[in-house]
Order: structure tokens, then sequence, then C-alpha cells
């Protein structure tokens, strides 16, 4: 789980809070609400996902109850793992 | 730092080869087609026979596997040795947003089915995204895509479609939920003759005139699930993967236009004399064709830098937008320096210059407006 997380916080990170701290970046920081993923940057997170666990994630899923924070977006990626 | 392009030998022959082609062979009588804006299906064929639609494509599907370096390298000889600019920029919709897309993300029955066509110009493809009120802000899109059984139900309008009144297969996108945004859209491989599917108005345009545009109406337009082009909601993946390929490649036709305007200008400006002398010993008007030259050594290594990436199976969005911002209106600021080294000469339309200007002025907002380019560049830096 731990390792998930982090490499989703440091995908994160990288593509779109560059020179960002990372301790600015917290588990439960709004993150589509907050504008630091738009609908483009969803969808490439999504490739990157599917890509990374080896998951599929539907359009449906993509919305802001799946995506807003990292634990849930990690969560996400456990319920499919574990599907 | 951009480092500089050296072709290797094979690449400079055939580039050598594709403006022998193009001289020889396409652009005639341009001043009465430019005016009439009429499409020249016989010298697509002679394109396709030459190789170029073939070149990006997998020898698996009737391609020539061609490396994109070499087909950006083609695409300059044929940008200095043809004087259609229109049925370069044809070319160009076709080979970015059908053959690359049906490519990376057809199905292998899809690519059996049409890549071998795209290849040898018995297919001309088509790319429908923008509609009326979905333009820069394309994944706003209203085409509804319904998920009926094995069927898909199309309904909506796509504007601006390049190739449409000519085209036999056309990627379109719609979306299965407009809440869904970027997620929602699913592109569909669709052929003409789809009960549903109709070409519209024809639209005239400024410049590019003889390739062809028009509207495409889809009502109750039954698509086949196998002809969806990637997985539902991923339309917005090949559409940006589409215009990665032709943000990048569209631009190779440019830097051969440049080089043969700018070649143009020199004679002129050699042979033309005014006030007791040739105009260019004139430094108002040799500072001009400096900038244009200035322009086009700047372009060159940005354009085939994306070449040399794609080759590499790496993304160049950041480096694409890039050479797309500068070398568009790089052209259109040579083409207007041109109009003006041939004066009056150049306004006029018989000496095919104040052509080019028109052809060029679309670069900028084609595949993306220098607007939006901006945008992309200042994303990908993190701003």
């Amino acid at each position: 789980m731990d390792s998930t997380k982090e490499a989703i916080r440091t995908y994160i990170l990288n593509e779109y809070l560059p020179g960002e701290s990372p301790s600015n970046l917290k588990d439960d920081t709004p993150l589509r609400t907050s504008g630091i993923l738009d609908s483009m940057a969803t969808l490439n997170l999504v490739s990157y996902l599917e890509q990374t666990f080896g998951i599929q994630i539907d359009a449906h899923e993509t919305g802001v109850e799946n995506f807003d924070r990292i634990e849930d977006i990690v969560a996400l990626v456990a319920s499919k793992k574990g599907a | 730092m951009i480092a500089p392009i050296d072709l290797t030998a094979d690449q400079q022959q055939l580039q050598d080869a594709a403006i022998a082609f193009a001289k020889q062979a396409l652009g005639r009588d341009m001043i009465a087609r430019d005016r009439e804006e009429r499409f020249n299906r016989e010298d697509w064929m002679q394109c396709a026979e030459f190789g170029v639609q073939a070149m990006p494509v997998s020898a698996d599907y009737g391609g020539l596997g061609l490396g994109l370096v070499t087909l950006i390298s083609v695409m300059e000889g044929l940008g200095y040795g043809c004087r259609d600019s229109g049925l370069l920029f044809s070319l160009n919709a076709h080979l970015w947003t059908n053959s690359i897309p049906i490519q990376i993300y057809g199905t292998e029955a899809q690519k059996q089915r049409y890549l071998p066509g795209l290849c040898n110009g018995t297919l001309i493809g088509a790319n429908g995204a923008s509609e009326p009120d979905a333009g820069s802000d394309i994944f706003s899109m209203r085409t509804r895509a319904e998920r009926v059984g094995d069927h898909y139900v199309l309904n909506g309008a796509k504007t601006f479609v390049s190739n449409a009144p000519v085209a036999d297969l056309f990627v379109l996108y719609a979306t299965i939920d407009p809440a869904l945004g970027p997620m929602g859209v699913t592109a569909f491989i669709i052929e003409r003759d789809t009960p549903g599917l109709s070409v519209g108005k024809h639209l005239e345009k400024m410049g590019l005139r003889t390739s062809p545009m028009a509207e495409v109406i889809l009502e109750d337009c039954r698509i086949p699930v196998e002809n969806r082009l990637g997985r539902e909601g991923r339309g917005a993946e090949v559409f940006e993967c589409s215009m990665e390929w032709e943000r990048g490649c569209i631009l190779g036709s440019f830097l051969g236009t440049m080089r043969r305007q700018l070649e143009q200008c020199i004679t002129h400006a050699r042979s033309r004399k005014q006030f007791g002398k040739a105009i260019g010993k004139f430094q108002s008007t040799a500072n001009r064709i400096v900038d244009m030259r200035v322009r086009l050594d700047a372009c060159r290594p940005m354009v085939y830098r994306i070449g040399q990436l794609k080759d590499q199976n790496r993304k160049a969005v950041l480096e694409a937008s890039v050479a797309k911002l500068f070398v568009s209106e790089s052209l259109v600021a040579s083409m207007l320096d041109a109009v003006q080294v041939f004066g009056g000469y150049g306004y006029m339309t018989e000496q095919e210059v104040e052509r080019d200007l028109r052809d060029a002025v679309g670069s900028t907002l084609y595949s993306g407006t220098s607007e939006i380019q901006r945008n992309i560049i200042a994303k990908c830096l993190g701003l």
C-alpha cells in the first residue's frame, strides 16, 4: 500500500507540481477540487495507474469521488488490484 | 540545446527524389485549382505511388515502416518542390489523424481492414473532432455516442473536417456522457457509406483551398462496437496522440516552403533593379531576406527533433508545441516578407507568392492555435 501511495505521490509531484515541496502534498490534499488535477491531467494519471499497476479504470470511475485525494486514489487502485 | 540536423545519405537521396517527383508530377494548374477549390485525386494517387502515405505505417499493413525523421525529410522535399500546399495539408491530415491513430490504437482487424487502403491511396482519411461550440475547448463536444447492444448510435455534427468531401474513412469523436468531460470522449472509425453519416456544407477558406473541408453530420448513425477506436472513454488519448504527431510532423513541409520562398526572394532581389541597382543591395530588402533565412535555420532543428524523439518512442508533447508555435508563426512572417520583397508583383495572383501567404495563415490555427500551444507549453513548465 505504501509503495502504491509513494508512486502516485511521486507521479503527481513530478508531473503537476514541479518545484513544490513534497511535504505540501498530503494524503488528503484536494487534487481535483483544488485544480491540481484538471480533466486532462486526470486522464493522464488514469493511464499511468493502468500501466503501472496493471489495472483497468472505467470512464465512470474517474470522478471526484475517486480522484480528489491521494488516499482515494490508493483505495481505488487497491480495490482494482484485489478484484 | 538543439542539435543541428544532418540527414543521412539515404535520407538526403530520398529528399532529393521527393523534390524531383514533386516538381515533375505535382501542383499543375495551381492558380485555377486554388480559385476553384479543386482537390486533385490524381496527384493524391501519384503521392501514394511515390510512397508518401505508406511511409510511417508498418510493413505488416502495407506500409514502408520508415522512421519519422525520414518522413519529415520527405515532407520537407515535397514542401520545397510542390506548390500545392493544400495537397500536402490533406496528406498530413490523412496520415496523422487516421493512419497513425489506427496503427497505434486499432485492433488487429481494424489495421488489416483499413491500413492497406490508407497506404496505397485508395482510401482517403478525414478526422472530425471540432464542433461549432467546441473548438479549442475540444472536449466539451456535444456529439453523443449511445451504446445500444453491440452498436453505438451517434448523433451530432462536426465542423472544419479536412478532406471530408473526398474522404472514404472518418475518425470521429463523440462523448458517451458530456458530464465526464475528456473521460467520456470516444473515437470511432466510420466508413463513408455508413447510413446516418452525411457530408454537409462545403466550407470555403482563405488558404489551403485545394484541400477540401466540410461539415459532417451524424443522425442516428449506427456504428458497430468493433469500429470503436481504442477503449470507451479514451478518445481524448487517441486525439491527443494524433495532435502530438500532427503538430510535429505537419511542420516538415513548411520547412520546404520556407526554403523555396527564400531562394525565390534571393533570386528576385538579385535580378530586380530599382534606382540603378539590384533591390537586394538595399538593406531594407536584404534584411527581410536575412530574417527569412534566420527563421528557417531556427525552425529546422525544432522539427527534426520531434522526429528524433518519436523515432525513439519518446513523448514529444512539449517539443511538438514549441515547434508548432514557433514554426507556424515563422512561416507566416516569412511568407509576408516574401510578398513585401516581391512588392506589387508579390500581391498579384499570377506570381504565386500571395497564395503561399494565404496558405500559411491557417498554420497558426489548425492542430491547436498558437494560444493553445502556449497553454500546453506553460503546463509542461509547471505553470
